[in-house]
C-alpha cells in the first residue's frame, strides 16, 4: 500500500472533533456555536478549543453579533477550509481507492 | 490509515454533512398563511356547507391546494432572497419525508368520499387526517428545526384523542357544520397558534 496519501492528510482536521465540526460547517454557509455543540454533543469547553485551533489555521471564521439582547457566536469555513476541506476527502477516496480490489 | 478506516470516515463525514443540512427558513410566515387558510376555509366551509362526504373532501382537498401552493410560493421567495437553490437537499428530504403520509391520508380521504353519502360521517376523517398530517410533520421534522418534530406529535396525539372521544361519542356532532368547525380549529388554528409562537421566537435571517 502506498503510504503517500495517509501522510498527506491534513493533522489539524484530521482530528475527530475537528473534522466533526469541518464535516458541518461544510454543509452549511454557517453554523451557531449552540447548533454544532448540541449537533456533535460536543461541552463548551472542547468545542471553543477546537474552533480556535480551526481558525488559528485559517480553516474557521467566527464571528459574534447580538440576537434578541443575547450574544451569538456563528462559525463559518472560510475558502481556505473549504478548500483544506475538499483536499482531505480526496486523500482519504484515494486511500479508499487505493485497496479496493481490480 | 487502514482504506477501511478512511471510508468509516467519509461515512461519518457524509452523515455529518447530511445532519447540518437542516432546513432552516422562516416558518412562521407559512404557518401564520396556512392557519388563516385553514380558518377561512372552515368558516367558507361551514356557511357553504357542502352536504356530501364527497363534497366535503373535494372542498378540503380545493384547501390544501391553496395551502400548499402559497407555502410553495413563500419558501421559492425566501430561497430566492437568498441566493439559493428552491430544490435544495434539506427541501428534498423534507419533502421525500411528508409525502407517504399526505399520500395516505389523501387516500382514505377519495376512500372515504366513495363510501360515504353523508356530511355528518365526515367529522371521523379529520382525526384520520390530523394523524397522518402530524406523522408527515413529524416525519419532516427529523430535518427540520427540533420544534418541527413537536408540531407534528401534538397533531398525532390531537388526533387520536379527537377519534376516541367521536368513537365513544364523548364528542358530538351538534350541527352539519362541525367537521368543517372541527377541520378550522384542528388545520387553522393548530397552525396559526404556532404561527404567532414561531414568529415571536424563530431566528430571522438565517437559512441555509
Amino acid at each position: 500500500m502506498n503510504p503517500e496519501p495517509f501522510l498527506q492528510l491534513d493533522r489539524v482536521i484530521h482530528e475527530k472533533g475537528r473534522l466533526a465540526i469541518m464535516s458541518m460547517l461544510a454543509a452549511s454557509p454557517e453554523l451557531s456555536f449552540t447548533e454544532l455543540r448540541n449537533a456533535l454533543s460536543m461541552t463548551d469547553g472542547n468545542l471553543t478549543t477546537h474552533i480556535r485551533t480551526l481558525q488559528e489555521e485559517g480553516f474557521v471564521a467566527v464571528s459574534k453579533s447580538y440576537a434578541k439582547n443575547r450574544p451569538l457566536t456563528t462559525c463559518s469555513l472560510t475558502p481556505g477550509g473549504r478548500k483544506a476541506f475538499a483536499s482531505y476527502i480526496d486523500l482519504l477516496e484515494q486511500i479508499v481507492r487505493q485497496n479496493k480490489p481490480k | 490509515m487502514e482504506p477501511n478506516q478512511a471510508a468509516e470516515h467519509l461515512q461519518a463525514i457524509r452523515t455529518l454533512m447530511e445532519r447540518s443540512a437542516v432546513y432552516r427558513r422562516a416558518l412562521a410566515p407559512i404557518m401564520v398563511y396556512c392557519g388563516v387558510v385553514g380558518i377561512v376555509g372552515g368558516v367558507v366551509g361551514g356557511y357553504w356547507l357542502p352536504n356530501s362526504a364527497r363534497g366535503f373532501v373535494l372542498y378540503w382537498a380545493s384547501v390544501a391546494v391553496v395551502a400548499l401552493f402559497g407555502s410553495f410560493l413563500m419558501v421559492r421567495r425566501q430561497s430566492f432572497k437568498d441566493g439559493e437553490p428552491f430544490w435544495s437537499p434539506p427541501i428534498r428530504r423534507v419533502v421525500e419525508a411528508l409525502i407517504p403520509p399526505f399520500a395516505v391520508g389523501a387516500f382514505l380521504g377519495i376512500w372515504f368520499a366513495c363510501v360515504n353519502q353523508d356530511i355528518d360521517g365526515c367529522g371521523v376523517l379529520v382525526p384520520v387526517w390530523c394523524v397522518f398530517f402530524g406523522l408527515g410533520i413529524y416525519s419532516a421534522g427529523f430535518f427540520m428545526p427540533r420544534g418541527l418534530k413537536l408540531f407534528g406529535l401534538f397533531y398525532i396525539v390531537a388526533g387520536i384523542l379527537l377519534m376516541w372521544g367521536l368513537l365513544n361519542q364523548t364528542v358530538r356532532f351538534p350541527t352539519a357544520a362541525f367537521p368543517n368547525s372541527l377541520m378550522a380549529i384542528t388545520f387553522g388554528g393548530f397552525h396559526l397558534a404556532y404561527g404567532i409562537y414561531l414568529y415571536f421566537t424563530e431566528p430571522r435571517g438565517k437559512a441555509s
